[in-house]
């Protein structure tokens, strides 16, 4: 029997930023993207501290961005992987955990 | 890195907030583009009936199926996983409003033209209550509007369906998309 699979903070993830940008876009349905000014609206956030916290997000693999033009006018969209779903999951297992380590998995 | 019990809990707090809101700002972009076409619809529609009395039930017999073409292309567009639910939720009203005619006849066209947008607003507001305040006020913005003319321009219903009830929907819709 190997160790038990123990739960552990993301520290990518953990941060206030960007633990809202995935929480945004975990409540989105899978494959859907959310438009940078629509996340801007939700996190209350300016656009410089957005996109750096979305790059790091990007870098660790657990957001996609997608740009491309409406007509004239640039759009960037972010989505969440696969993979950053199952990090986001892990996250908000370990917070659970904290508060409820009884009732754990 | 070790989290205490106050950090962990005002994380899960802002996750939940911040899905909520996602959720809540989602619902409004898939339904503005609806509260538009429907808005505009509406507008014409009504506008034709009071210039065209004769012919409203044909002109309305257009204008639904019409709309409700219109409104599974934006859905299909915006790729929505639920398309057959729009549907589902017209013939929810549609199959209402005549069950209700069917045992309470209305005496004249205004009533049938008043009903169906109070049906309609009463839907946006048990739709708000679940997924976002605007949607509740535009419900509530239809249907006040709708009961105002109904009662104090009886002569103008129509006209006044035709600018103010459609101008409420289409200005929902924006305020919507802008959320």
């Amino acid at each position: 029997m190997g160790a038990p699979d123990e739960l552990e903070a993301d520290t990518v993830i953990h941060q206030p930023i960007r633990l809202k940008i995935m929480a945004a876009l975990n409540a989105l349905p899978d494959g859907e993207a959310i438009e940078f000014i629509r996340l801007r609206a939700i996190l209350r956030a300016t656009d410089g501290n957005l996109a750096t916290h979305l790059g790091t997000l990007e870098q660790a693999g657990y957001i996609e961005i997608a740009k491309d033009f409406v007509g004239k006018k640039p759009r960037t969209r972010a989505m969440l992987t696969r993979e950053g779903r199952r990090a986001f999951e892990r996250h908000v297992a370990y917070l659970r955990d904290i508060l409820d380590p009884v009732s754990k998995r | 890195m070790v989290l205490s019990r106050e950090q962990a809990a005002e994380a899960l707090r802002a996750i939940e907030e911040t899905g909520d809101r996602s959720r809540e700002l989602r619902s409004y972009s898939r339904r503005a583009p609806h509260l538009i076409l429907w808005g505009a619809i509406w507008a014409a529609g009504y506008a034709l009936s009071d210039f065209f009395p004769q012919w409203a039930w044909t002109i309305w017999a257009i204008a639904i199926p019409a709309g409700l073409v219109a409104g599974a292309v934006i859905d299909r567009r915006a790729r929505s996983a639920a398309r057959w639910r729009y549907a589902a939720v017209a013939l929810a009203i549609a199959a209402f409003c005549f069950a209700t005619f069917s045992i309470m006849a209305p005496v004249g066209g205004r009533q049938v033209a008043a009903f169906i947008p109070l049906v309609v607003a009463t839907g946006y507001v048990l739709v708000g209550i679940w997924t976002g305040s605007r949607l509740i006020v535009s419900g509530i913005a239809v249907a006040a509007l709708t009961l105002g003319g109904y009662f104090l321009l009886p002569a103008h219903f129509l006209l006044w369906m035709a600018i103010v009830g459609g101008g409420a929907l289409v200005s929902a819709g924006v305020w919507l998309g802008r959320a």
